[in-house]
């Protein structure tokens, strides 16, 4: 009776997934208990199954007929090792009991032996050669792939890094729509943004009444720091829309920014406000 | 017949019967139609195997004929890419030919031996990749380039292992989930125990015991041997 614990151990050493001393441990004990040695054979022919449960692929035709081709040189070189390994011995027989001649010519087969091998240890010495080969290209394969793959996490760190300070910046910023004051203008609508870091703005508003040419819309910031509202610029907008998109900056370093507002001034703009309040930030 | 009780002691000693029923019995009846077609197949697999040791470039022909796709398709799954396959599957059959005169059915099948030529060497290219979770993660037989078992041109050989493919399929899925899981992780991924566990999000414990509740119960299904 095999208890669980050697059970599970011969369940791991059949895939392959004892290492170091656990392993050295389990062949241990795997070499003196016959009843262990026939677990592990079931288990192994079982897992050996698991191969049919890969999806069906069908291996590239070519490769019976390259393996058929590959067989005979496979087979001369073992024919050859075995007719050495063969004859060597009676060579040897010979050479005991036999006159001169005959030593001279095991030496030869054995000079033609030698010959052999060193031909064999050469093809092996090409294939391993080739091996090394394609284990280097295999290597440099991978030394790219790996450098590419470093490349292109440093872009993605780099953009995650762009895109987190943005959105950190964009926490920090300032968004207000701004409705209408005036009874003329009911359907008016305006949306700023500040950028506090880039001490500028940008506002956007629509359905404003046309100007008259000596007239101005004046956009202005409410920041508590100062007495009164801080010149934002002048702009006018289209008479056929009443929209207009602008940049503004502040004519004053702001720190916060309580609400925008817009006045209607004269042409130019004004240092402190004077005509009616048009818009006023929410 | 003492050759195949030698070979497959497993399938010839008890049937594909449940593990309780078969501790509870200790004198195991005959063999299931089923096992005794494994073991039949398997001491044929040994014959060609003996036969390549004398250079039967037939025999070879023939075992290719019923190892490649299997053999294939495993080194496809564990590795992802079908040119690479396509080399293990080249170098197990030259290994198999070069070394079939010292194959010993007392050590195990030929068909487990292939497979675990096969499984080796693949799962030491992915180690060596170190890209295994990529490999899992996104290789199908499709995006390998590979294309499909054909199934219009099916020799005797091909039907059988397509019935044997069928019922070992169909064993693996009658697995509780977390079992198979484990178990096909553990065969074809080529991580270690505890990556293995780090994969699932279990302890090292658990995947441990799933794993040998998982084979034993694939043995149990698939006609094994109970000790």
């Amino acid at each position: 009776m095999i208890d669980e614990n050697h059970e599970e151990l011969a369940s791991l050493y059949v895939l392959g997934l004892l290492e170091g001393d656990e392993l050295a441990r389990f062949e241990q004990e795997l070499a003196k208990s016959v009843p262990l040695q026939r677990l592990v054979h079931d288990l192994r022919e079982t897992a050996s199954q698991l191969a049919f449960t890969a999806p069906a692929a069908e291996p590239p035709p070519e490769l019976r007929a390259r393996l058929l081709d590959r067989l005979d040189t496979a087979a001369t070189w073992r024919a050859q090792r075995n007719r050495v390994a063969f004859r060597t011995p009676l060579w040897l027989a010979w050479a005991a009991a036999a006159s001169l001649a005959i030593v001279c010519a095991w030496v030869g087969q054995l000079y033609v032996g030698s010959r052999f091998e060193a031909a064999t240890l050469r093809d092996q010495q090409a294939v391993a050669d080739f091996q090394l080969r394609s284990a280097r290209n295999q290597l440099e394969a991978e030394r790219i792939i790996a450098s590419h793959q470093l490349s292109s996490m440093t872009e993605q760190l780099a953009a995650l890094d762009r895109q987190l300070k943005t959105e950190g910046d964009l926490a920090k910023f300032k968004i207000s729509t701004l409705v209408s004051l005036a009874g003329n203008t009911p359907q008016a609508l305006a949306v700023a943004v500040w950028n506090p870091a880039k001490q500028e703005g940008v506002l956007s508003v629509e359905k404003l009444p046309a100007l008259a040419a000596d007239k101005d819309y004046q956009l202005w910031l409410v920041d508590p720091q100062y007495p009164i509202p801080v010149d934002g610029g002048v702009f006018t907008v289209d008479p056929a829309t009443g929209e207009a998109h602008i940049t503004f900056k502040a004519n004053k370093p702001i720190k916060n920014v309580a609400k925008f507002a817009v006045s209607l001034e004269r042409k130019g703009g004004v240092p402190k406000a004077e005509g009616p309040m048009v818009l006023l930030s929410q | 017949m003492s050759a195949l009780l030698t070979v497959w002691p497993a399938y010839l000693a008890e049937p594909a019967w449940g593990f309780v029923r078969v501790r509870m019995k200790p004198n195991p009846p005959e063999p299931s139609a089923e096992a005794a077609a494994a073991a039949e197949r398997a001491h044929f697999d040994a014959e060609l195997l003996r036969r390549m040791g004398r250079s039967d470039r037939e025999a070879f022909a023939q075992l290719y004929d019923r190892f490649s796709r299997p053999l294939y398709a495993a080194a496809l799954r564990i590795l992802g890419n079908a040119t690479e396959a396509e080399d293990i599957v080249q170098d197990v059959f030259l290994a198999l030919w070069e070394k079939a005169a010292a194959f010993d059915a007392v050590r195990g099948s030929a068909f487990a031996w292939a497979v675990t030529l096969t499984r080796n060497r693949a799962i030491d290219r992915v180690r060596m990749r170190k890209r295994r979770l990529e490999i899992l993660a996104t290789a199908t037989a499709e995006d390998a380039g590979v294309q499909p078992a054909e199934s219009g041109s099916d020799s005797a050989d091909d039907l059988v292992a397509k019935e044997q493919a069928g019922a070992i399929r169909s064993a693996v899925a009658a697995l509780p989930a977390e079992q198979q899981r484990a178990v096909e992780l553990a065969f074809f991924s080529g991580l270690t125990q505890q990556e293995i566990a780090e994969k699932l999000r279990e302890p090292l414990g658990t995947v441990k015991a799933r794993i040998r509740r998982g084979l034993l119960r694939l043995r149990d299904t698939l006609g094994g041997r109970h000790d």
